[in-house]
């Protein structure tokens, strides 16, 4: 019994076991009346030993100090997909929102991380995690006043204020409210929301000289936290924190899309 | 699970950096830049559910194995990019590295001379030992291309290490 000669890529899968048992059968019984192409396809076995054994030595090498770093460290600086202006600080705050009940100093790694994020950050949070459950009055002015809740909350922080627009990213604007900050100054809050119900918070602030001096080294942190997360930039004088329950890149993209609007 | 569990997989990472990209330094630091890059994305990481501890370091790896590739596929993207500026605008010729080559060559240097892509499978299936739907997955390309490839660059390792006239390379100028 003859059989036609399998293809090239049959060889391939026959040494790398790929093949369902009937067919390497066959493929090993042609290869036994061939001796030419056996004789390849044995060339082929020894190159793919030779692979398996290439670098062997590395496998024993102490792990170099830095690639242990690598992992538990985070990396020096967050690195935004598109190059954004120079001068605009961007950080990158997570776990927003967690933990904000009575923790004490110390008593756990997220309470740590939450203490060394800006203040404002720690307001945003807290305003977030006030306001997305409520209801009935989610917002002071509620989006349909739009041009008055701009032209009022930008009166009080005394900055003119935008307000982004995310329906291209699926949200729409609910409104938005004036909330103290931790020293008794105005800070807006503007929530969104798709139509899952999903809400995302956008909490502005403008900045004390001295506030934006202490924000600059902030950590990468990261509690595995799913109730909300937050991205979070000083540009200027103002400083953004963006707080939502979503996964990181649909996060992101919110920041990103905000970001450019009021840049 | 944390993050540290990516510590074990550190010494097959470096090795098959080594073989991929060859000088040893630059390979580490493509094994650095994936660790840190697993660091950002450590909450995208979604060990199988079900499985055994075995199977979700196995999963780790390949996981670990993606972000080194598309790291890898970014690089090589942007050389090749250089590349073909340069070639556009000095028009020199006999860049090719290969040609006139008649002599044998070791695995390790007839591996440098074939395409980025063509090392990444002949190592993942070779080295790594990874099956061919697992190798497709990591790259991100179909089974049938992980098989053609596959079947051409070992016939190009051939080639090169028993020192035959490797096969014509095309050359697409980009314009």
């Amino acid at each position: 019994m003859s059989m036609n000669r399998p293809d090239e890529t049959a060889f391939h899968a026959w040494v790398d076991g790929e093949l369902a048992p009937e067919r390497a059968a066959e493929v090993g019984q042609w290869l036994s009346q061939h001796p030419a192409e056996a004789a390849r396809v044995a060339a082929l076995q020894a190159q793919c030993a030779g692979l398996r054994a290439l670098r062997a030595e590395v496998l024993d090498e102490p792990v170099p100090p830095r690639l242990r770093r690598a992992l538990r460290r985070p990396p020096p600086q967050w690195r935004w997909p598109h190059a954004l202006a120079a001068g605009v600080m961007l950080c990158l705050g997570m776990g927003l929102g967690y933990g904000l009940g009575d923790r004490a100093p110390g008593a756990s790694p997220q309470a740590d991380a939450l203490t060394r994020l800006p203040v404002f950050v720690r307001e945003a949070a807290a305003a977030h995690a006030v306001y997305v459950p409520e209801q009935r009055h989610p917002v002071e002015v509620a989006a349909q006043q739009q041009a008055h809740l701009v032209q009022w909350l930008s009166k009080r922080l005394g900055v003119r204020l935008k307000v982004p627009a995310l329906d291209a990213q699926g949200f729409h604007l609910v409104g938005g409210r004036l909330l103290p900050g931790e020293a008794g100054q105005a800070r807006a809050q503007f929530m969104y929301q798709d139509a899952a119900g999903t809400r995302v918070t956008l909490y502005v602030s403008v900045l004390a000289r001295e506030d934006r001096a202490a924000a600059a080294p902030v950590a990468f942190q990261w509690t595995g936290d799913e109730s909300a997360r937050g991205f979070y930039w000083i540009d200027g004088r103002q400083g953004y924190a963006v707080s939502a329950a979503l996964p990181r890149e649909r996060l992101h993209a919110l920041a990103e899309a905000i970001y450019h609007q009021l840049g | 699970m944390d993050i540290d569990a990516a510590l074990v997989h550190i010494p097959r990472l470096r090795r098959y950096a080594r073989a991929l990209v060859g000088d040893a330094a630059r390979a580490d630091d493509l094994v650095q830049d994936t660790l840190e890059r697993a660091c950002q994305k450590w909450a995208l990481w979604r060990p199988p559910t079900a499985a055994t501890a075995d199977q979700v370091q196995a999963a780790l790896r390949g996981w670990l194995l993606t972000l080194m590739h598309n790291l890898f596929a970014n690089q090589w993207r942007q050389a090749a990019r250089q590349r073909t500026i340069d070639w556009n605008e000095t028009r020199e010729p006999g860049h090719d590295p290969t040609s006139g080559l008649g002599l044998r060559l070791d695995l390790e240097r007839a591996l440098a001379l074939l395409a980025p892509q063509s090392r990444e499978v002949l190592l993942l299936v070779g080295m790594e030992q990874y099956s061919y739907a697992e190798t497709a997955e990591m790259l991100g390309i179909p089974v049938g291309t992980v098989m053609s490839r596959l079947a051409r660059a070992r016939e190009q390792l051939r080639r090169l290490m028993e020192g035959e006239a490797p096969a014509p390379v095309t050359l697409k100028a980009v314009k």
